[in-house]
């Protein structure tokens, strides 16, 4: 479990042109902090600061651990994975167990495996070829990948984008009960408005230069976001939606 | 058929053979993996003007062969991968180093036998010294393959997983470029640097379409390629035809055989779900 992970006045700059100002917060073990904002905000360079693949040109990202060095777990929206390889979903997720220098998997890496393909519901898919699986198949293997080293924070950069309904609310849900569970600081990225108020404990809302963190209701109300997504026009499209359903079927 | 093995160049030719395919078999799964078909191709063509120099200065050809390659590797390594996969790269460093090698075999007095030589490949012409230094580098080569295996599998099969869980992605890179370079200078004396595609990514890219791990399509690889060049000089000593041209023929063959198993059984499934 982590002691401390805290994001400090971090600035980046990407081609002469800054992504993030002096952005600065704080996430609590077992927290599921959701980021929402429009695109080229810097929600994924964010993600990608904390993965330590960007440096922030000022501030700091401190993540402290009780006993050993942080472990970071990390979802994306897709990957580059060739679907012709003959890379079983036990395979792909043994990849994500801490690398030493031995080429085989111990009883004790087994075990670990088997313990997180049960918890992400992933078992019956252990002997079926990557490629061959559904993309809520796959999304649920990159988390087990991600989850198998027991990571400390957990980054979902669009995670459930590709998902179909049902599956986005599954998989968020089963992550928000993962974090609770095992104490695991989430970051997650999405452009749902209904999956993040629904399933974060608190929210980023992260504009180009700009940001806010607060509760779900603070940043919900927040005029800019009805307007970024059209809240008020979906709600707008599904009441006509019902009117002309309830004039076709005569209701 | 046995008859063969009383002969000295023969029995050099299959452990030598044979220890250099279980070698290309191993490393061409990453290469298929990571893409790197025609980064290995280059590294063929870099080798022949390295051999080509060490003839040149009155070296070994292997001496050149690894000198040559390694630079190449580190040079590939330093620029970035992505640079040389782009097509006008790989044309430029194809050209540029069979280019030096032509010239580096003008100067020299040897140039006639050593060009087939270089180019297609001598198995037959090992002699035992040259199957001890085949020996001692494929048992570094792979046990160092052995013990970066986890961190190597990660990074060919999911490199964005493998950043993300913070791998030294570009140590990997370039210590694999290494290798494979060595596996290279290696292979050019089996089947010559115009072929070494055949050993090097064939096996590799068959073993893909008839295994379902990681572990199997190395083990299949190296078998096939091992075939391969059992196959091959056997063939050769009773019909006196190139080795290097039944070693490509067989594993052409077995490609093609491995694509229409793959695609029989891609129709043949659904049928088998819907009964």
């Amino acid at each position: 479990m982590i002691k401390k992970f805290c994001v400090d006045q971090i600035d980046v700059y990407i081609n002469g042109e800054k992504i993030l100002d002096h952005l600065s917060f704080s996430v609590q073990p077992g927290e599921m902090l959701g980021i929402i904002g429009p695109n080229g905000a810097g929600k994924s360079t964010l993600l990608k600061v904390i993965l330590g693949v960007i440096k922030p040109q000022h501030g700091t990202v401190e993540i402290t651990n009780e006993d050993h060095g942080p472990v970071i777990g990390y979802v994306p929206q897709s990957r580059a994975i060739d679907e012709e390889m003959p890379i079983q979903a036990w395979d792909f997720i043994s990849l994500g167990l801490p690398h030493r220098l031995r080429p085989w998997l111990t009883k004790r890496d087994r075990a670990v495996i088997k313990e997180t393909m049960e918890l992400t519901d992933t078992s019956h898919l252990a002997k079926k070829p990557i490629g061959k699986l559904s993309g809520g198949e796959k999304q649920r293997v990159f988390l087990a990948q991600a989850l198998v080293r027991h990571p400390d924070v957990l980054l979902l950069d669009e995670s459930t984008a590709n998902l179909d309904p049902k599956a986005q609310e599954e998989m968020t849900s089963l992550v928000r009960e993962l974090c609770v569970k095992q104490q695991i600081s989430a970051l997650f990225i999405s452009h749902d408005v209904h999956l993040i108020s629904e399933y974060s404990h608190r929210i980023l809302y992260l504009t180009r230069g700009h940001y806010t963190v607060g509760s779900v209701e603070e940043i919900i109300g927040n005029a800019d976001l009805d307007v970024l997504y059209q809240l008020q026009h979906i709600n707008d499209i599904s009441s006509v939606a019902t009117d002309v359903d309830t004039m076709r079927y005569g209701g | 058929m046995l008859q063969m093995f009383h002969y000295d160049f023969m029995q050099h030719a299959f452990i030598a053979g044979t220890i250099v395919a279980v070698m290309c078999g191993a490393i061409g799964v990453f290469v298929v993996a990571r893409g790197l078909s025609f980064i290995t191709h280059s590294f063929s063509h870099i080798g022949f003007s390295g051999a080509s120099f060490a003839i040149y200065v009155g070296w070994d050809p292997l001496e050149g062969l690894l000198l040559f390659t390694t630079v190449g590797a580190l040079s590939i390594g330093q620029m970035g991968v992505k640079f040389f996969r782009r097509e006008a790269s790989i044309s430029v460093i194809l050209s540029v180093f069979l280019g030096l090698g032509i010239l580096f075999l003008s100067l020299s007095t040897q140039s006639g036998s050593f060009t087939s030589t270089i180019l297609f490949g001598s198995v037959v012409g090992i002699s035992l010294r040259d199957v001890w230094v085949i020996v001692i580098l494929t048992i570094v080569l792979l046990c160092l393959l052995t013990v970066g295996y986890k961190m190597l599998k990660f990074d060919s099969f999911d490199p964005a997983g493998a950043q993300a869980a913070g791998l030294p992605i570009r140590f990997i890179s370039v210590a694999f470029l290494l290798l494979l370079s060595v596996g290279v200078a290696e292979a050019v004396q089996i089947v010559g640097a115009l072929l070494v595609f055949a050993l090097m990514t064939i096996p590799a890219a068959v073993a893909r379409h008839v295994t379902q791990s990681v572990f199997m399509m190395i083990v299949v690889s190296a078998i096939l390629a091992v075939v391969g060049v059992w196959v091959g000089l056997t063939l050769s000593y009773f019909t006196s035809a190139p080795v290097s041209f039944y070693i490509t023929a067989f594993e052409a063959l077995c490609y093609f055989l491995a694509i229409g198993w793959s695609a029989f059984k891609s129709r043949y499934q659904p049928i088998k779900a819907s009964v």
